[in-house]
């Protein structure tokens, strides 16, 4: 099995230790990823698109022709998938459309028929959940997450067609299957408002405060993601919430690949959670995880 | 004679099937009158009152029921369904499934004797699966005929070959386990109605009904578990409490078209729950004056006769607050109370409201067994699957000689079910009278 | 005075017909969380209203209650009883209001920094040295003419403001 990998831009500048974990992951898996060359930004749909749909759609097609429709492409963030699933759904509903963006392909040479399949990695790994188990050789015991689906990696559904966008339970079994326990908390499908701080940065803040409050409250000892975006808010505002708002947040936050990759036995030294802003070392002293 | 009289076979016993019945019967007309269900009153049997007079249901609908019973033109085939239809108009011919009950019709006398000895615990369906009953069971208390029917599937007797302790207590000897299904033939039917009712959204397990965390959350409730939580002769005996924690609620949400209107779920208008809810709050209301009910709505449909003063009634006398904002979803707190999350469309402010209990306005759909039933009938069914009827005779199906009435073609309430009843009857009378 | 702007109305009508099937509801409103979370000063379905009313040089005007604040999680759409597409049809509103030169900072200098560089977030040194010390593969993003050329068929480059730093 193998898939033609996009990186995307927030993961393999500012946050490249998803990356490596990604990749030791899906090595361990027997899934090879195949780098693409030449990808530019999805582009963000909670910016570009917003600005300008056309160009949107453009840069799309674009990253989508240099993709193997044998393979397929997967992307380590909701934000890409959403993008490259939309480009799918608009040219394929629309000729007017796919016409429209192939005149602009072809000032670069380039052409896009619609036809490769995206998908997120968490997809990829529900559908292989059974060669997940079997590299399990470190169950997360102890380790009670609270699951944040985010947004993009759900909905609109007709778009995304993956999981309930209103019930979701890929990650949570995901979750369950690594031997950690799945915690239900208010607000668990709320946004965490990271695309709000373009426009306002308090309310911003405020989204994340109301969600990391839940998971708090809900007696969750972490969190775990499947989205850069909501990565950067989950982990990075806690500081700035410390300080503007008196709170005392010092909850480890993983990413979907960093929780598998520990339970396949890789170090955690191996998997850069120094570069988190919230590190894990009280956590795993804490529940006694075998580091 | 020439030749037979003719007959009419009218397939449901709800009110609208009641009422054609009688209609035709009064008419010196034999009707063969056949109900799925142990007991005829379908629907109507269920409810605590009606709008817009909050009479009690059940007072009127009894009287209805025994003529039915009694009347020397009608042969009534309960626990029955129809199997097969030949013929054409004027002239056709029926197969009847009549089940067997295990129980001698003109033995039984409903003592309940047998009942109370039964070990077998099975959700009542009546009671939408709010209480159980036993395997020998009586559909509903005031239910004609009142005899006793035994459940084959959850009788012990039947699955495990043990038991029959009902059959050891009944003084009238009534039960008899060696009661077979019987094949009943009809011939020389000139005309047929169709009345065979509803169901509701929520028996399909619909995925709308997810948001609302209905089966998920023990606080929230659809209208006709409501409406059987306030019968008195309901799971609660008429104390209307809370099925988390059996307290009595204080203040109710009511939310308006779950399931209908809806893309997500059906899209047209379930008809009458705009004024059912209103019904409820104000039956509610009665029993605890100091409840405060929500309405939340899209719009407020109140286009019968005295409908709209029953809605003013609501608001005035009763505390109802009817807030304009339809809900999406619902959250719940730690003590299992419901939160009603809403935009005040005056302020333009988003509030949360925390209610006690949430009753769901559920969307009608066609009842279960109905593209059977069609298949048996010939009959053609619409995209909803409601029997397809043209728009100026809503009372005929796309087969000659076959006529319908009441919700199984279109949602709605019982004056206009009565009323649609009567007028099928009139026209399968005019075949039969034709000769 | 509020001017009715029928053209922009009827055009966003003819990109997405959705829009003229809301019944006011306020399904949307009562879910989305940016509308609890500023009781009810930004408000999707108010913005809709408005945009069926023909008032959408009106949104593009207010930048405080403004469009800008969805969050794009889409729980309006996924539970809007009319599959009215709120998220497309602000997205359209937003791009009208890019080309009236109505936007927030953040997504210009967004839209430079692909021109300039083919992605969002340039790669710079140290970027460079922690993926080695990951062993992470170089990176080859696009060559950044290929870009330009495209979002110069596309007319993104006329469109950012000038006088913006």
């Amino acid at each position: 099995m193998a898939y033609d990998l996009f990186l995307g831009c927030v993961i393999p500048a500012r946050l490249p230790f998803l990356e490596a974990s990604a990749r030791l992951v899906f090595e361990k898996l027997g899934i090879k990823l195949n780098d693409l060359e030449g990808f530019s930004c999805c582009p963000d749909p909670t910016g570009i698109e917003l600005i300008d749909h056309k160009t949107w759609l453009a840069l799309g097609a674009r990253n989508l022709s240099l993709c193997n429709e044998n393979r397929g492409v997967m992307s380590l963030c909701s934000g890409c998938v959403e993008t490259l699933k939309g480009v799918n759904y608009s040219l394929n509903k629309s000729k007017e459309i796919k016409d429209e963006v192939n005149t602009i392909l072809q000032s670069v040479n380039k052409s896009y028929d619609g036809k490769v399949k995206v998908k997120h990695f968490a997809e990829v790994l529900y559908e292989n959940l059974d060669k997940v188990k079997e590299n399990i050789v470190k169950p997360l015991e102890g380790f009670k997450i609270a699951a944040h689906y985010g947004c993009h990696y759900l909905r609109p559904s007709e778009i995304i067609n993956w999981d309930d966008p209103l019930d979701p339970v890929s990650i949570d079994e995901i979750i369950e299957i690594l031997g950690a326990e799945s915690i239900n908390y208010d607000l668990k499908l709320e946004c965490c408002g990271n695309p709000v701080e373009k426009s306002d940065e308090e309310l911003s803040l405020q989204m994340i405060d109301n969600k990391l409050c839940a998971i708090l409250k809900a007696g969750a000892n972490c969190v775990a993601l499947v989205c850069p975006a909501c990565f950067q808010q989950f982990d990075f505002k806690q500081r700035t919430l410390n300080k503007e708002k008196d709170s005392n947040y010092n909850l480890p936050i993983f990413y979907l690949s960093e929780l598998i990759a520990l339970a396949f036995g890789y170090e955690p030294e191996d998997l850069g959670f120094r570069y988190h802003r919230n590190r894990p070392n009280d956590l795993f002293k804490t529940i006694g995880f075998n580091t | 004679m020439a030749n037979k009289s003719k007959s009419a076979l009218v397939i449901g016993g709800g009110i609208a099937g009641i009422q054609a019945a009688l209609d035709l019967a009064d008419m010196n007309i034999h009707v063969h009158m056949v109900e799925k269900k142990p007991c005829i009153g379908g629907r109507m049997a269920q409810l605590d009152k009606t709008f817009p007079t909050n009479d009690c249901s059940i007072c009127i609908l009894a009287p209805k029921l025994s003529e039915c019973f009694r009347h020397p033109n009608i042969t009534l085939y309960t626990y029955s369904e129809v199997q097969k239809v030949d013929g054409s108009i004027g002239n056709f011919s029926a197969e009847i499934l009549k089940r067997a009950r295990y129980v001698k019709e003109d033995e039984c006398i409903n003592c309940g004797d047998c009942a109370e000895k039964c070990p077998m615990r099975v959700d009542d369906i009546f009671d939408r699966q709010l209480r159980k009953r036993r395997a020998i069971y009586m559909y509903y208390l005031q239910g004609v005929p009142a005899v006793m029917t035994i459940d084959k599937e959850n009788c012990l007797w039947f699955t495990k070959e043990a038991c029959r302790i009902c059959e050891k207590v009944c003084e009238r000897e009534a039960i008899d386990f060696d009661q077979e299904d019987e094949i009943i033939q009809l011939d020389n039917i000139g005309s047929i109605i169709v009345a065979t009712g509803y169901n509701l959204i929520e028996d399909i397990n619909s995925n709308v009904l997810k948001e609302y965390g209905y089966a998920k959350y023990k606080n929230v409730v659809s209208a006709l578990e409501f409406e059987r939580m306030l019968s008195a002769s309901g799971p609660q005996g008429g104390h209307i409490k809370r099925l988390s924690d059996g307290e009595p609620p204080k203040r109710i949400a009511f939310l308006q078209c779950i399931g209908s209107r809806s893309n997500r779920g059906k899209q047209y208008c379930s008809s009458i729950c705009c004024m059912y809810t209103t019904k409820e709050a104000m039956i509610a209301f009665e029993h605890n004056n100091e409840l405060e009910s929500y309405v939340f709505y899209i719009d407020m449909r109140a286009g019968g006769k005295g409908f709209q003063s029953f809605l003013s009634r609501g608001k005035a006398e009763y505390h109802i607050n009817y807030i304009k904002s339809k809900i999406g979803h619902i959250d719940i707190d730690k003590n299992k109370n419901p939160i009603i999350t809403y935009e005040n469309l005056d302020s333009g402010e988003i509030k949360q409201l925390k209610v006690d209990l949430v009753v769901l306005a559920t969307c009608i759909i066609p009842p279960k067994g109905i593209e059977k039933l069609a298949e048996v009938l010939k009959i053609e069914l619409d995209d909803y699957n409601f029997i397809k009827t043209p728009p100026f005779f809503p009372f005929e199906t796309s087969r000659e000689g076959i006529y319908t009435c009441g919700c199984v073609h279109e949602p709605m309430d019982i004056p206009n079910s009565v009323a649609e009843a009567s007028s099928a009857a009139g026209k399968a009378a005019e075949i039969i009278k034709r000769g | 005075m509020s001017v009715i702007n029928f053209k922009l109305r009827n055009e966003v009508l003819k990109h997405n017909a959705s829009l003229s099937y809301c019944y006011q509801c306020s399904t949307c409103s009562g879910a989305c969380p940016v509308a609890l979370e500023t009781q009810g000063k930004y408000n999707p379905r108010k913005i809709i209203e408005m945009a069926i009313l023909g008032f959408i040089d009106k949104i593009i005007e207010e930048q405080q209650s403004s469009v800008w604040l969805c969050s794009t999680c889409q729980t309006c759409v996924e539970l809007c009883p009319q599959n009215v597409e709120l998220t497309e049809i602000f997205i359209l509103i937003k791009n009208r209001s890019f080309d009236a030169g109505k936007v927030p900072e953040a997504f210009i200098s967004q839209g430079k920094a692909i021109l300039e560089n083919g992605i969002a977030i340039p790669y710079s040194r140290a970027t460079n040295s922690r993926r080695e010390s990951m062993n992470l593969p170089e990176i080859k993003t696009a060559p950044v003419e290929e870009i330009q050329k495209i979002m110069r068929e596309t007319k993104f480059e006329e469109k950012i403001p000038e006088e913006k730093t």
